[in-house]
């Protein structure tokens, strides 16, 4: 069910909360400390806008709090006190923007979350012509772009690509749009 | 054959019969998306180049992302004006 909210102001909003999050360390912190805050925030905010839907948002936040992940408590105070998170092992029945057909995935267990053995949507049982051509290094490239993309095959691929872009879009959109308000603000 | 199935439950070892017009309808509505490809209104342009496009427009995103968030951390350290308006950016992000 889509929220009333556009997907930008979910952006925002999610990424405003996770700022504040971690407001209290943030007083002495360094520019390039406070760059990573920024950037994760956004990027578990962008995510997050998708409420567990899409593989790859899952992908993004499981990855943030992966055990051996550097930035795993920083993303753990961001995300908030683990009631207030969103699941992430939801099985994806929502319609998504542009396409009411979602993939049945497997729900992993809890624990496997981390892990990495969510499964994406099975290969196709005869690859039609076109998928044919979409193989080789570009489908790899691909792949490796896209959060979880290894996992991902032929249609699925797609459209999570499809899905990734659109949210990139509006997170891009959105910080654009702040940094040019702080920009005004300070030459005032 | 098209072979559109309403269903897209996975039952156990189901696959799922993919068409070409379900692929060609989403490769071009990943054109759709693509800044340079959208520009070029010719209808001819290979899958590959979709592809080759879309990876280039992403790593552009992705360092998008990451060129602002260099310039909000040095902009948000900055701040110092009093007006309404830095106060309200002041106190919502840092």
């Amino acid at each position: 069910m889509r929220s009333p909210f556009s997907l930008k102001q979910e952006f925002l909003k999610n990424w405003i909360l996770g700022l504040q999050r971690c407001r209290s360390s943030k007083k002495n912190m360094s520019i390039f400390e406070r760059k990573k805050v920024i950037k994760l925030s956004a990027d578990v905010a962008v995510a997050s806008a998708r409420n567990g839907i899409t593989c790859w948002s899952r992908a993004l936040i499981a990855d943030a709090v992966k055990e051996g992940n550097a930035d795993k408590h920083l993303a753990e105070k961001i995300l908030g006190p683990a009631s207030e998170r969103q699941p992430t092992e939801k099985v994806p029945v929502g319609a998504m923007a542009y396409n009411k057909r979602i993939r049945s995935k497997k729900i992993p267990k809890r624990s496997s979350v981390i892990r990495r053995t969510i499964k994406c949507a099975p290969q196709a049982a005869r690859p039609s012509s076109i998928v044919k051509r979409l193989v080789g290094k570009r489908r790899q490239i691909l792949r490796s772009l896209i959060p979880w993309g290894e996992f991902m095959n032929g249609v699925s691929l797609i459209e999570e690509t499809l899905d990734y872009i659109i949210l990139l879009r509006a997170q891009v959109d959105v910080m654009r749009s702040l940094a040019s308000a702080s920009k005004l603000v300070n030459l005032n | 054959m098209s072979s559109r199935r309403p269903s897209s439950r996975q039952s156990s070892g189901g696959v799922s019969r993919i068409s070409d017009d379900q692929i060609i309808a989403l490769v071009s509505k990943l054109r759709h998306l693509l800044p340079e490809i959208r520009d070029n209104r010719s209808d001819k342009v290979s899958a590959s180049k979709v592809l080759q496009e879309t990876c280039n427009y992403i790593r552009s995103l992705h360092k998008e992302v990451e060129d602002l968030s260099d310039r909000l951390s040095q902009l948000l350290a900055t701040i110092e004006a009093e007006s309404a308006e830095a106060a309200i950016i002041r106190s919502l992000l840092m």
